[in-house]
């Protein structure tokens, strides 16, 4: 009976997330095996899986590559987030004056969108008039400017760099808020049983806070992979595919070769991925809990 | 002695990198700040001004006078704060129905299928969103596209809800119940309450990420009169390029209300996840 | 279970009242007026704003006819178009441009102008190529061309005063004073190349002139027949392009688009740029138009410069309910009068004679290079393959080929090689 109630009240979530998600999806699902080229659908039919078949052979467009961009992107940029994130976290943890002031400004950048992000920053980055080249010739580091973004190893940390600092403060926010649920009587107990700050960080904070740990890591490397609107703006996946991620590859195929069928093709591929990985990260972190 | 010297020490690491922090997070700002009040020519001359010579609201005055920017403005405000809202009540019902839940499959079942929509790329749906839509005539609805914005926030909405509820011992509503509550009385009278913050928390991430929006807003809305902020903003890169002071007044201005929200929203924000801490 | 269902049909029920009030279906008010709907895929905030001045006027003058203007952001318009035809929703009049024409036509959204134009007062003021360009897919003129995009060099004249440089007028001249500038100063470059976004609609019309005897029908063959890329001239303009990146442009720009190409022309760092007419205007505010000319493209070895007209039209899409009034509308908006009025206003070549010779605008000062261009003898106009199928990615795969070239990850010979599989020779 309650159970029954319960549910009730989850209708209305339950009918946004259907009508306006999984419907939708079902939809571009179908239309990943389905001849969907804008370029001539008069004759639109299901051809199996040659979608999939064409964006992992095709010769100019690099699969393999596009999926080992997207595996760096996703590593560099979720590593660097969390530790950043967690660094900040602890740092503001103890109260000192100003506090909210500075974790406002701090943690704005959380509210920006990501187009803008990547028009900032490609606006940073620019080879003739951006910021860090100035700073960099003005330090005499280097002569003349670099091309940080058309150079394929620059681009790619570019990209990284900007991308760490667009997520550090989700980390921030959400560690913090969880440190701050750490009870205090395990602190100290901790410190009657001497252990120093660096051990009690490993055996005390960690283990308490890893539930949150375990959520936002995972919700974030699917908003990593997902998200292509920073290097959308910045290089859009080049010079020469070397910042080309699944995510980008898809918008290529649906802005710019109005090849919906291929694009849907992409997204579904990005979808099995980021479910098989949550599956496999899910179980692992399940199973060391057990074992604490 | 020693341990007062590591502590001088270990403060002043911490000064230190908490500048660091503040200098990364403000430097792109500044910069978009002083590229919006550089006169046209300023912006490319190499090597950079840091102020420039003469600080001139052109660029702002174009952005309201030229391209309605006001307008979208308010459209965007509007969208983003009844979807925000929305997304609140429905999640903040979801959310305490699912944490109260006892069957154990089925709550793990609906947390995956919540969890499973961050993984939906945004253009798989775009093309099938605008053929259902215009099917349904609802094509430039804006209530439509809010009932969207509402949809793609509310799966982590739920499970943020969700998360705080678990921290709030059942026994409340039990306590309710004896004194003549049904369900939905505990929850307005006895739970919400508390749960004020995490409410906060729910609606600054809904309002955020609504704003910012691009990709959807362009598909679902015709009418340059019903755009909202992003749009506009993509709008100023055009065949002939981007034109930087205009776009980052632009951008300057789109930062302001996500500025005061969550200005005014982080401390519930941090409040209301330290009561629930999100849980997966 | 019903309750379920009760609550899932309220819910829909209260989708559709919501949305009934605001969508976009009727096609006449109850006034009376007719309302046309227009889309506008080009758009940026100033065309925007002349648009809706002319729509305005138009008003004024047809009280029965109501016009709404659409314009999504450039970057997404064609796409959001192209959603729109192909779920039959409701348009009249519609912005269609060589990389969409084909596709609406291949898809049935475009209707037969052929009637109109017939009877149309001004046809014969129209230019030959504008009708030409208007029937470029199956020989049907489903558009009523309306701007013409066409290359030419912009030379800043300060910057090649200071080293002593003439304005180039062949290709090899040009190439030669970039590398000239970029050895003189370690942050002086000649050629603003364009690295990406559509790079092929520079770089090939910077090579067609040294290859010569390019089939004006398709442009990636010579008139026998063949591929050219591979040919022995072929061969040496790539090889001189990339000559030209090495050492006369700057390393960046493999990653500059449009704007990056501005910037550095405003700048002095790359004085010469190929662009289109509508440049001038996005120059405006930005550079002191005394220090900067325009020259027409310059020759090749061929002797003679090959040219492509980048082009958008108009066309009443086939889900219109008010055809004769959507072409009363394009007719007076693409007539000689106001195309001169838009074309002024935002950039780009207009389409009648009489524009032209009635007024010294497009054939004076900056616009004047244009203007010979069109006529010289040494001007070819050759036609890229729209209709094709493959010409929708030809844009991805010819920008990585060539940026892979230019850094040298991949050989010339190779390069040549994936284009000419690509294009199926």
């Amino acid at each position: 009976m309650r159970n029954k109630w319960l549910l009730v009240m989850m209708i209305p979530a339950f009918l946004f997330v259907i009508l306006f998600l999984y419907f939708p999806l079902a939809k571009g699902v179908v239309m990943a095996f389905q001849n969907y080229n804008m370029f001539d659908l008069t004759n639109l039919h299901f051809i199996g899986l040659d979608n999939f078949k064409a964006i992992i052979t095709d010769p100019y467009t690099n699969f393999w590559q596009i999926l080992w961009n997207t595996l760096i992107w996703l590593v560099f940029s979720l590593v660097f987030q969390f530790l950043l994130g967690f660094t900040l976290a602890l740092l503001l943890k103890k109260p000192f004056a100003g506090r909210g002031i500075y974790s406002g400004l701090v943690f704005y950048t959380w509210a920006l969108s990501g187009f803008a992000i990547g028009l900032i920053w490609s606006w940073l980055f620019n080879g003739q008039f951006g910021l860090f080249n100035d700073i960099l010739i003005r330090l005499s580091l280097i002569e003349t400017p670099l091309g940080f973004l058309s150079t394929p190893k620059l681009a790619m940390m570019s990209v990284i760099i900007t991308n760490i600092w667009y997520g550090v403060p989700f980390f921030g926010i959400m560690l913090l808020a969880a440190l701050q649920s750490v009870p205090n009587e395990l602190y100290e107990a901790s410190t009657l049983d001497g252990c120093g700050a660096v051990k009690q960080l490993f055996y005390v904070t960690i283990p308490y806070i890893k539930p949150t740990i375990v959520s936002t890591i995972l919700l974030r490397t699917m908003w990593i992979v997902n998200y292509p609107d920073i290097i959308y703006a910045m290089t859009n996946g080049g010079p020469v595919n070397s910042t080309n991620i699944l995510a980008t590859q898809m918008i290529n195929e649906v802005f710019k070769q109005y090849d919906y069928g291929q694009g849907s093709a992409f997204g579904v591929v990005i979808m099995v991925i980021l479910f098989i990985y949550s599956v496999i990260y899910l179980k692992l972190t399940k199973s060391s809990e057990d074992s604490i | 002695m020693i341990n007062r010297n590591k502590k001088i020490a270990m403060s002043i690491v911490r000064t230190v990198l908490l500048a660091l922090f503040l200098i990364a997070a403000l430097l792109p700002l500044y910069w978009i700040f002083v590229t919006s009040i550089k006169a046209g020519n300023e912006i490319y001359t190499f090597p950079l001004k840091y102020w420039p010579e003469k600080p001139s609201f052109d660029s702002y005055r174009e952005l309201f006078s030229f391209s309605n920017f006001g307008l979208y403005f308010r459209n965007s405000l509007l969208i983003s704060l009844s979807a925000a809202f929305g997304a609140m009540i429905v999640s903040i019902l979801a959310g305490f129905a699912l944490s109260r839940l006892s069957h154990r499959r089925l709550k793990g079942a609906i947390e995956l299928g919540m969890y499973f929509t961050q993984t939906i790329p945004t253009f798989i749906i775009m093309v099938p969103i605008f053929t259902i839509f215009s099917f349904f005539h609802l094509i430039n609805s804006r209530i439509a596209l809010g009932f969207v914005y509402v949809a793609t926030v509310v799966a982590f909405c739920t499970v943020m809800g969700k998360s705080f509820f678990d921290r709030i011992p059942a026994s409340l509503e039990e306590a309710a119940k004896i004194d003549g509550c049904n369900l939905m009385q505990a929850l307005t009278k006895v739970i919400l309450p508390i749960t004020l913050p995490g409410m906060a928390a729910i609606f600054c991430f809904a309002f955020i990420n609504i704003w910012n929006e691009l990709f959807i807003a362009v598909t679902v809305l015709s009418s340059s009169d019903k755009m909202t902020v992003p749009v506009a903003l993509n709008s100023f890169i055009s065949k002939t390029g981007i034109s930087w002071g205009v776009m980052g007044a632009g951008i300057v201005v789109a930062l302001l209300p996500t500025m005061v929200v969550f200005g005014i929203g982080q401390k519930y924000i941090v409040a209301g996840l330290t009561d629930g801490g999100v849980k997966g | 279970m019903k309750r379920v269902l009760v609550a899932l049909l309220v819910f829909m029920l209260s989708i559709s009242l919501f949305a009934g009030g605001s969508s976009e279906s009727s096609s006449s008010d109850s006034s009376g007026k007719i309302k046309l709907t227009f889309f506008e895929t080009m758009t940026s905030p100033g065309r925007t704003q002349v648009l809706q001045n002319l729509i305005a006027e138009y008003e004024s003058l047809n009280p029965n006819i109501e016009i709404e203007l659409i314009s999504p952001p450039y970057e997404q318009a064609d796409n959001r178009l192209s959603m729109m035809l192909n779920s039959n929703q409701e348009l009249d009049v519609i912005e269609v441009r060589d990389y969409t024409q084909k596709q609406f036509v291949n898809n049935g959204k475009l209707l037969d102008l052929t009637p109109y134009i017939e009877n149309w007062a001004e046809k014969d003021d129209f230019m030959p190529v504008a009708h030409e360009i208007s029937r470029n897919v199956d020989d049907t003129p489903y558009i009523l061309t309306s701007c013409l995009y066409v290359k030419a060099l912009l030379v800043r004249t300060d910057i090649l005063e200071k080293y002593g440089i003439p304005i180039p007028t062949t290709m090899d001249e040009m190439y030669e004073a970039s590398k000239q500038l970029a050895a003189a100063n370690p942050n002086q470059f000649g050629y603003a190349l364009r690295g990406k976004s559509n790079t092929f609609k520079i770089s090939d019309v910077l090579m067609f002139g040294n290859v010569g005897d390019i089939n004006t029908e398709m442009c990636y063959e010579t008139n026998d027949g063949k591929y050219w890329l591979d040919n022995e001239n072929g061969k040496k303009a790539m090889e001189q392009y990339l000559d030209l990146y090495k050492n006369g442009c700057p390393a960046d720009s493999i990653n500059w688009g449009f704007n990056e190409q501005i910037n550095g022309f405003i700048s002095g760092t790359t004085p010469f740029l190929v662009q289109d007419p509508d440049v001038i205007g996005s120059l405006e505010g930005q550079l002191d138009p005394s220090l900067y000319t325009v020259v027409p493209l310059p020759v090749g070895t061929s002797g003679y410069r090959y040219l492509d007209y980048g082009y958008n039209g108009f066309a009443i899409s086939t889900t219109s309910k008010h055809p004769d009034e959507a072409w009363a509308f394009i007719s007076w908006l693409n007539g000689s009068e106001k195309n001169g009025e838009f074309c002024k206003a935002y950039g780009p070549l207009p389409v009648f004679q009489s524009v032209y010779e009635n007024d010294d605008y497009f054939s004076s000062d900056k616009y004047q290079a244009w203007a010979d261009e069109l006529v010289a003898e040494d001007t070819i106009f050759v036609k890229f393959p729209i209709d094709s199928e493959k010409y929708p990615a030809w844009a991805q795969v010819q920008e990585q080929g060539m940026q892979a070239m230019l850094m040298g990850t991949v050989s010339v010979d190779d390069t040549i090689k994936t284009f000419k599989e690509y294009w199926g020779y």
